[in-house]
This record gives C-alpha cells, sequence and structure tokens, in this order.
C-alpha cells in the first residue's frame, strides 16, 4: 500500500472512531463528525488539485491567493456584526500585512520565488491575519457596547474621541495577538507546529524545519499584529462623526 | 458710558434630534444663564438625557442650533466645548484608577490646592482622594463626577438627575453644592423629575413637554 492510501485509509480509520464513540456515549456528534470529516477530505481534495495546477501554471497562484483573501474577508468580516461595511474592512485588515508580508519573505530570500512557495506563504499568514481579525474585532465591538458609559465619559470631560477610545482599542488588540504570542512562546515545548511537523516528515533536516518555523512564526506575530491594529483603525473611521463623536455600532 | 455686554449662557433654539429614526426631540429650546440653577423638569422618557448630550455635542441635532454666549457650538472645537461646558450623567462610569486619578484625568499640572478644593465644592472628604473609584458608592460616584468636571474650571454644568437613588441627606448636600457654585457665577441645569428638590434648589424652570 502506498503511504498515501495508507494515510487516507488512517484518516478515514479515525473519523469512524470518533463516530463511534460519539454514538456509543450518546453525545449526538457523530453526524456533526461524519460530515466535517467527509467535508475536510473533499476540501483537502480540491485543494489539492488546485494547488496541482498552480504549480503546473505559476500565473493561477494570484487567483489562488486572491479566493483565499476573498473568503477569509468575509468569513471575518461575517463575524462582526454591526460594524459598517465589516467584510470590506476585514478583508483590508487581512490583505494588507498578509501580502506585504509574504512579498517581503519571498524578495528577501527566505523562501523561493516561486508559486510552490508563495502560495502556501501566503496561506499561513492570511490565516493568522483572519484569526487576528476575527479576535480583535469581536473584542472591540463588545467593548465599544460594554464600555460606552466610561468611553462617553471620557469624551465629557474633554477627550477627543480617538483618545476616548484608545483603551477599549488597546484591549482588542491584546486580546486578538494572545493566540500567536501564546504560540511562539510554547513552541516546541507544548507543541510542535504544522509547518515544522510538515517539513520534518517531508524530508527536510530538523534544523532546515525549525529555522523555517521561526520565520514563519514571528513574521505571523508580525502580521497579525499589523492586522489587529489596522482593523482598529478601519473601525475608529467608522465610528467617529465630525465633532468628536462617537456612533457606537449596532449590536450584532 | 458703554453698557456691559451681559453673557448669556447656553441658548437652545428648536433643536430637533432624531435617533434611530426616531424623532426625540422637536423643536426644544431652553436656556440656562450663568450664575442661576435652572431647573429642567421633564416626566422620564420626554428627552432630558438626551438634550443635555445635545448640548454638549456627543449626539448631533436635525434641526434648530445651540448657543454659547451667542456664539453657535458648531462652530467650536467640541472637546474645548466639552470643558467649558461639563456634563455630568446620571449614572457616572468612573475611569480606572484613583478618585484622585480620575479628577485629574486630562487636566496637565493639576496641583493638589485644586483638586482637594475640587473635592470640597462636591462636599467629597479629602481623604477618599486615594480611594478606587470603582469601588464608591452611587452617591459618592455623582459627587465624584461632579469634582471631576469642577476640575476643568467649567463655565456651565449639566447634571442628568443628580439625586437619582440618593437619599434625601445626599440630595440637599448636593442641592448646598450647587448653590455654592452658583455663588462663584456658575451656570448650572439640572435635568430632573424631582419636584422637591426644583422647589428646594433652582432658581428657575425649563419645561420639556
Amino acid at each position: 500500500m502506498s503511504s498515501m492510501a495508507a494515510q487516507i485509509a488512517a484518516a478515514a480509520g479515525f473519523a469512524v472512531v470518533a463516530v463511534g464513540l460519539s454514538m456509543r456515549m450518546g453525545l449526538g456528534l457523530g453526524r456533526e463528525i461524519a460530515v466535517a470529516s467527509v467535508r475536510a477530505g473533499v476540501q483537502l481534495a480540491v485543494v489539492g488539485a488546485a494547488i496541482a495546477l498552480v504549480f503546473r501554471y505559476p500565473a493561477l497562484a494570484f487567483v489562488f491567493v486572491a479566493v483565499m483573501l476573498t473568503t477569509a474577508g468575509l468569513t471575518a468580516g461575517g463575524r462582526l456584526h454591526g460594524l459598517p461595511r465589516a467584510r470590506l474592512r476585514a478583508l483590508v485588515a487581512i490583505a494588507v500585512p498578509a501580502l506585504t508580508a509574504t512579498g517581503a519573505l519571498l524578495l528577501v530570500g527566505a523562501f523561493d520565488l516561486t508559486a510552490r512557495s508563495a502560495v502556501p506563504t501566503a496561506g499561513i499568514l492570511i490565516g493568522g491575519a483572519l484569526a487576528a481579525t476575527t479576535l480583535t474585532g469581536r473584542r472591540l465591538l463588545e467593548s465599544l457596547h460594554d464600555e460606552a458609559d466610561e468611553i462617553e465619559a471620557r469624551l465629557c470631560l474633554g477627550d477627543r474621541a480617538r483618545e476616548a477610545l484608545a483603551p477599549a482599542l488597546r484591549r482588542a488588540v491584546t486580546t486578538g495577538l494572545i493566540p500567536v504570542i501564546d504560540q511562539t512562546r510554547s513552541v516546541g515545548l507544548v507543541t510542535l507546529p504544522g509547518t515544522f511537523v510538515g517539513l520534518v516528515l517531508g524530508g527536510a533536516t530538523a534544523g532546515e524545519a525549525a529555522s523555517t518555523q521561526l520565520v514563519v512564526l514571528l513574521a505571523l506575530v508580525a502580521v497579525e499584529l499589523a492586522a489587529g491594529l489596522l482593523l482598529t483603525e478601519l473601525t475608529q473611521r467608522a465610528v467617529i462623526e465630525p465633532g468628536e463623536r462617537i456612533a457606537l455600532p449596532k449590536r450584532g | 458710558m458703554a453698557t456691559p455686554s451681559v453673557p448669556d449662557g447656553m441658548q437652545a433654539r428648536g433643536v430637533a434630534v432624531v435617533l434611530g429614526g426616531r424623532r426625540v426631540l422637536d423643536g426644544v429650546s431652553i436656556g440656562v444663564p450663568r450664575a442661576q440653577v435652572t431647573a429642567l423638569v421633564a416626566p422620564s422618557g420626554a428627552g432630558k438625557s438626551t438634550l443635555l448630550r445635545a448640548l454638549v455635542g456627543l449626539v448631533a441635532t436635525d434641526a434648530g442650533a445651540v448657543t454659547l454666549d451667542g456664539e453657535d457650538v458648531r462652530g467650536l472645537d467640541a472637546c474645548a466645548l466639552r470643558r467649558r461646558v461639563g456634563l455630568v450623567a446620571q449614572s457616572p462610569a468612573m475611569l480606572p484608577g484613583s478618585v484622585a486619578d480620575n479628577l485629574r484625568h486630562g487636566v496637565d499640572g493639576l496641583s493638589e490646592a485644586d483638586l482637594l478644593a475640587a473635592l470640597e465644592a462636591s462636599s467629597l472628604p479629602a481623604a477618599i482622594a486615594d480611594r478606587a473609584a470603582r469601588e464608591l458608592s452611587g452617591g459618592e460616584r455623582a459627587r465624584v463626577a461632579l469634582a471631576r468636571a469642577l476640575t476643568r474650571e467649567p463655565e456651565l454644568l449639566l447634571l442628568d438627575e443628580p439625586t437619582a437613588a440618593l437619599d434625601a441627606d445626599s440630595a440637599r448636600r448636593i442641592g448646598e453644592t450647587l448653590r455654592g457654585l452658583r455663588e462663584r457665577g456658575l451656570g448650572i441645569c439640572v435635568a430632573t423629575h424631582d419636584a422637591a428638590f426644583v422647589e428646594a434648589w433652582a432658581d428657575r424652570s425649563e419645561h420639556l413637554t
């Protein structure tokens, strides 16, 4: 049996075990796990075929990245209920830092300037920016509602609207960055991250895997911070009105 | 001999405010002269809080004009306006930190003497300065919010239901505080539906229907 066939068989086996356990314990998750497993298989098969096409026709890399960005913008924006033009703002917050960092990594030679390198690099950075944008945005929208009285008190004391919003924005950006900071701190101690594992399983040396993982992790920290800051800036522009007024978004 | 100009404080003429598609205020006119305590009397839900917020530009007006000493407030810097005209909300939010931190917020170089004077003018003991602002009782918060507004040296003060949820003794101390501020020339507007407070402490009334 080839290793690919063995992997697919093992994956199916684990799915069957999870479904069986769920049914046995009466958790009511059996159908959901089965659907998610099949869906993951189909999605990965489609992605695999699409990436094979990109490797064959490198110009398609731009289309692939555009699809990833659009999906990320729609996903994050869909979770930011109440923020005007949330999907567009989320798309900008994700795309600008993720594409800038991808371009920088390719230009300095950290990765080969090829579609084979560019697509996965962009993918992992877009994924990180998506997570940070969603987390930062949701925390910010909650703060704007929960701390409305405090924000108004600051305005009454003569603060500029940006000054009045600053504490809520800082807390939101901090919250959005916690997962990637924890991931960076605990790398190798608690978990072996995906890039490292994938490279080692693919035959790279441990040193190569470690240096690649390091640059990916630290790029993620910078990209996620930039995405969070960009989203908070775009949110400020959405809620601050002339005359140092703040129009709070409707609660989602 | 030239007649000295008399500052006329704040005037709202024909003010309308629409919030969330609902007309909350429609053609409201009131005056808040200096050196007087003006009671803004209206039943609950009549838009008193919205009017006070509109006077300092926290909500946009859809019609009418608000003037301060005859000057349209839309031509003033909003932050400067809110320092000249202090608004104390019904349930004022305390900022993080101590009472002193709250009073010093946004006021560069506030002296200890000025801080204590603001506390005293609000009937608060000096010892409260070091207490955590968010751990105070409702009555203490109301007076700290008043002291906090005073550290900006406002010309007018707008107070939204300052005696709500206060016992009679605390309400009396608020009234005495306002009377003291009036003697110093401040114009004060108290939005309330507390008829006894109006009777005891207000110089004049404006009715919002």
